[in-house]
């Protein structure tokens, strides 16, 4: 029997890398400075009742500090002080932007959970002023508007969007970078600045009034790079290999693309999709400029003021009054679940897409 | 046998460089089209904009309109100008870049040369779960639950920095100032540069940071000698991206921003400041067609400064990344 040649990698010596064994004795020190300043700190708070934040600040972030450089100092000498220091500001200044999250999740949370309730979710807006008790009215009509609206402009954005990626990966287009480039500009477009374009197109050209579709068309711009982008990524995953087999079996360019490549790429664009959506689905500006907040449940895109959770959300902290303000709250929690949703989806999508190319 | 054909008649057949099929041809072209669809938008706005700014340009005179310092729709005649709002939108967004580029930074590094795969997978999810968080709810938390406490830490800062101009106030109220506004912006462009950074970081030649801590050095020199210089560009390109994305900034800004037409420099913890996006939206309800006009010549010179700073932004980020076609 003919020997197999035994294609397992060589084994990576003990020796390999030794700069990233540590001693036990450098992980006591590590650990030592890792869990006596904030004992040192929180021990003090207990004791004095000092403010949180002060504490931080004066005890905890020193001794941290202090802590980090000493143990530098035993491992690397007198430049550990540097490397000490590194590590504590990267782990401090990356758990203040989990703080930041943490809070913007907790305030929504908790204090939208107070309005939210099966009137608040179904009802519409009419007859309510804004002093009114949360017991009545309530974003129902917003919730079909935004879904309307943004369903509107994903209809129409995702054939775009994905002839666009079909452009910058299948085809020998000589404009690419050009195309990339203004992609990249555009994802940057302010949103207001393409509410005022859609503005200037339709309303104050006395095409159409207040309606639907010029909120739909005004988060095209903003919609279009996201799903481009994703989904050019998406088809650029595909295997050379499938793509150039399909044409070498003779199949048009067209037929390899929507019978192998679409097909393989198939979650990765449903990525791209919900990513788009959950991009828009709470965009203001461009909403505020050209749909004009209706009271209503209005079914229709194509005629009449329609409401959005976005817009709910906007007039209503204008307003300024505590019912208001806590239906604001409310609202933003409704938005929250919306995008939570659109981005968990996002991720499962993602997630499968892995698994099949393993 | 052999078969003799003349030589004129051979035909050196053509390698195929266009489609034959139709429908290819129909798919090509589509896409193509599609393609340009982004460049038609982009020229669509402009030209509408323009359109619709002329008049306003006419009456104030652009140089009058880009930095003289009045909004008076009442006046006569009207006059709109717009340089308070444009210093605001740059002083905001520097605040919140300088606030925000150690946390992106130090995210990007935490993710891709600190914690373990599990922990890195976790941080990029909370990462990416900031970028989706709406700005106006970020407007609401920023008005409701932020301003108070960032409010308390201005007054820190002016209590034991007073003496430096910058962090002077003399009417001691310290919300609604340009230093609120830029923080709130600050966690708005965090996961934008977060991302870039974290992208350049991870395709980075492992071997020659591996070279670097082999030779004796330590993760603060490797970062500081070796990552930092390499990544460079691409992390300037993220910054820029993100002051874009600041600049354009809108309803957020709204709701912690006291807007004032009354130039603010650089004091930064006064309860004055601009910003173009966030005036268009509030003067835009009441506003008469003189006024209008303003807006659409405020959104215009928006659009040009944002489009400038993120066409130099993506160039940036693509020649940082040559393997990327």
């Amino acid at each position: 029997m003919e020997k197999v040649t035994d294609l397992t990698p060589v084994a990576r010596p003990k020796t390999a890398a030794p700069w990233s064994r540590k001693s036990p004795q450098f992980r006591l020190y590590a650990s030592l400075a890792s869990i006596v300043p904030a004992a040192i700190a929180l021990g003090t708070i207990a004791i004095t009742g000092m403010d949180f934040m002060a504490a931080l600040f004066i005890i905890f972030l020193p001794i941290q500090v202090i802590a980090a450089a000493l143990v530098g100092i035993t491992v690397y000498g007198r430049r550990g002080i540097l490397e000490g220091l590194l590590v504590v500001a990267t782990i401090f200044l990356s758990s203040f932007v989990f703080v930041l999250l943490g809070s913007v999740i907790w305030s929504v949370v908790s204090n939208g959970f107070a309005a939210l309730s099966p009137s608040f979710i179904f009802q519409n807006n009419y007859y309510i002023q804004p002093k009114t008790s949360l017991e009545f009215g309530g974003v129902g009509h917003s919730i079909v508007g935004s879904l309307l609206i943004v369903g509107l402009s994903t209809i129409v954005t995702v054939p775009l969007g994905l002839a666009t990626a079909v452009y910058l990966t299948e085809t020998q287009g000589k404009s690419k970078g050009i195309i990339r480039t203004l992609l990249q500009a555009m994802s940057g477009l302010p949103s207001v600045v393409s509410g005022l374009f859609i503005y200037a197109m339709f309303i104050a050209s006395g095409i159409t009034t207040y309606a639907g579709w010029t909120g739909s068309l005004a988060l095209i711009p903003l919609m279009l790079p996201t799903v481009a982008r994703v989904t050019e990524e998406a088809l650029r995953l595909v295997p050379v290999e499938l793509r150039n087999g399909a044409l070498a079996l003779g199949a048009p360019a067209w037929r390899a693309f929507v019978q192998v490549t679409l097909p393989a790429a198939k979650s990765g664009i449903v990525t791209a999709i919900l990513l788009g959506v959950a991009r828009v689905i709470g965009e203001t500006a461009p909403l505020v400029l050209t749909t004009f907040a209706a009271d209503r449940t209005n079914l229709n895109v194509f005629d009449g003021a329609m409401g959005s959770l976005p817009t709910y959300l906007f007039n209503y902290i204008a307003f300024g009054f505590d019912e208001s303000i806590q239906r604001a709250w409310g609202a933003a929690l409704v938005i929250l679940i919306l995008v939570a949703i659109l981005f968990i989806s996002a991720r499962v999508a993602s997630r499968t897409r892995t698994k099949a190319r393993k | 046998m052999t078969v003799n054909v003349p030589s004129e008649k051979i035909e050196r057949r053509k390698l195929a460089s266009k489609p034959f099929a139709r429908a290819d041809r129909i798919f090509f072209s589509v896409s193509t089209a599609a393609a340009y669809s982004s460049f038609v938008i982009i020229a669509l706005i402009l030209i509408f904009l323009v359109g619709r700014a002329i008049p306003a340009f006419q009456k104030q005179g652009i140089i009058d309109f880009a930095f003289g310092s009045t909004w008076d729709s009442a006046a006569t005649p009207a006059t709109f100008q717009l340089g308070p709002m444009l210093w605001g939108s740059i002083l905001i967004s520097l605040i919140g870049v300088v606030i925000a580029v150690p946390l992106a930074i130090s995210i990007a590094y935490f993710i891709e040369f600190m914690a373990h795969k599990t922990l890195a997978k976790i941080v990029t999810t909370v990462v990416d779960l900031l970028a989706a968080i709406p700005s106006i709810v970020l407007g609401l938390w920023g008005a409701f639950v932020f301003s108070p406490i960032a409010a308390g830490w201005a007054k820190m800062l002016n209590q034991s920095m007073g003496w430096i101009p910058i962090f002077d106030n003399p009417e001691q109220n310290f919300l609604r100032s340009p230093f609120i506004a830029g923080i709130v912006v600050a966690v708005m462009i965090v996961p934008i540069i977060a991302s870039i950074t974290r992208e350049i970081f991870s395709q980075m030649d492992r071997d020659v940071i591996n070279a670097s801590l082999a030779l004796g050095g330590n993760r603060e020199s490797t970062f500081r000698k070796v990552i930092l210089p390499t990544a460079a560009g691409g992390v300037i390109g993220g910054v820029l991206l993100g002051l874009g994305r600041a600049l354009g900034e809108t309803v957020a800004v709204l709701y912690v921003l006291n807007i004032s037409f009354d130039i603010n420099w650089a004091n930064v913890l006064q309860a004055k400041g601009g910003s173009v996006a966030s005036m268009i939206i509030s003067k835009f309800g009441e506003a008469n067609p003189d006024e209008i006009s303003a807006l659409m010549a405020a959104g215009l010179v928006l659009f040009v400064f944002t489009l400038i700073i993120n066409s130099i932004a993506s160039y940036i980020v693509a020649k940082a990344q040559p393997w990327r076609k």
